[in-house]
């Protein structure tokens, strides 16, 4: 079976998505619903090198395909601390549902007492050279939207 | 007679705060930081170590220093300010985001301006400990004067989305 492919673009670069359904199937299955996402795009500022956009609250992330380790091109869903997202969010707002990627080597997904495991749910297939060139330039000059659709 | 503790002025994009040096604790840092100063750079924000803004020395305000105290987990709180050096061929991955200089070698000052702060990837990673001469050095040299301005914490946490702002630290005293 070929993987479902879809497009990512953050700001002017683009890339491809390869969706891990075998091992994500229904991780999959849930980004398939929400899917075109376009948020605002936000860098970690605590886990490296990760881009990632808030997805609704009402988005249920299933715990599966979970992994410490992640590594360059990773596609993941997981909760965020919201701590690490915004400053002024109310006490009882803990987490948030988050899609993201990893561009370069030098990151770990944390939680607020350590590593965090996190849903691979895909990995980018192509044009990632592209990313870590878009990613480093809106840390620069201020971030834009990311989107996700089907390619 | 004990001295008037030494004031510095952080001017972050026309927004200020005030911070006051360890010089008991941490001398020789104190000194080197003040003996540079002013200096104007643009700062970035904190992909590791949550929220903290980073003013990278350049050129001729790079400092090269000793280790001066230890480094223990919970080293940093919100409002400190500390010198941190990495050599070349330390920083992992690419550094696109950053200037050529960073890139061969850190030598930048570093300003935690809320909660949580030097938490995340930082505290634990293995290769930033532990801090050795010449490799890793982590100072804590002055803290941000409280109440930390909330227009300056915002101006940090604008960073995030923003990009660079520009920075001065300067000498400050009162009048």
């Amino acid at each position: 079976m070929l993987a479902a492919r879809l497009n990512l673009r953050l700001g002017g670069a683009e890339a491809v998505v390869e969706l891990a359904e075998r091992d994500a199937p229904k991780t999959s299955k849930l980004l398939l619903s929400l899917l075109p996402v376009e948020e605002r795009a936000r860098h970690a500022m605590e886990s490296g090198r990760e881009v990632y956009v808030v997805l609704g609250e009402s988005v249920d992330i299933p715990e599966e395909n979970q992994t410490i380790y992640q590594t360059v091109g990773d596609v993941l869903m997981y909760y965020k601390p919201s701590v690490f997202i915004e400053p002024g969010w109310p006490e009882y707002a803990n987490e948030k549902p988050v899609l993201s990627w990893v561009y370069e080597r030098d990151t770990a997904i944390m939680g607020t007492y350590g590593p965090l495991a996190t849903n691979v749910v895909g990995k980018i297939a192509r044009g990632l050279d592209k990313l870590q060139a878009e990613a480093p330039r809106m840390r620069r000059e201020g971030f834009g939207t990311m989107k996700l659709s089907r390619l | 007679m004990k001295r008037t503790a030494r004031r510095i002025l952080l001017d972050l994009d026309g927004t200020r705060a005030t911070a006051t040096l360890y010089d008991e604790f941490a001398p020789k840092t104190c000194e080197a930081a003040w003996n540079i100063l002013p200096v104007t750079g643009r700062a970035i924000h904190a992909n590791w170590s949550g929220r903290e803004i980073m003013l990278h020395l350049e050129g001729e305000k790079v400092l090269r220093l000793p280790q001066e105290m230890k480094v223990r987990s919970n080293f940093v709180t919100e409002g400190d300010i500390t010198y941190f050096y990495r050599a070349s061929q330390m920083s992992r991955g690419k550094q696109l985001a950053y200037s050529a200089q960073f890139q061969r070698e850190l030598s930048e000052f570093a300003i935690f301006y809320g909660s949580p702060a030097g938490e995340g990837l930082s505290a634990y990673d293995p290769a930033r400990t532990p801090y050795k001469e010449g490799v890793h050095v982590l100072n804590k040299f002055a803290t941000l004067d409280r109440p930390i301005p909330e227009e300056f914490r915002l101006k940090c946490e604008a960073l995030r989305g923003e990009g660079l702002k520009p920075l001065t630290v300067s000498r400050y005293s009162e009048g």
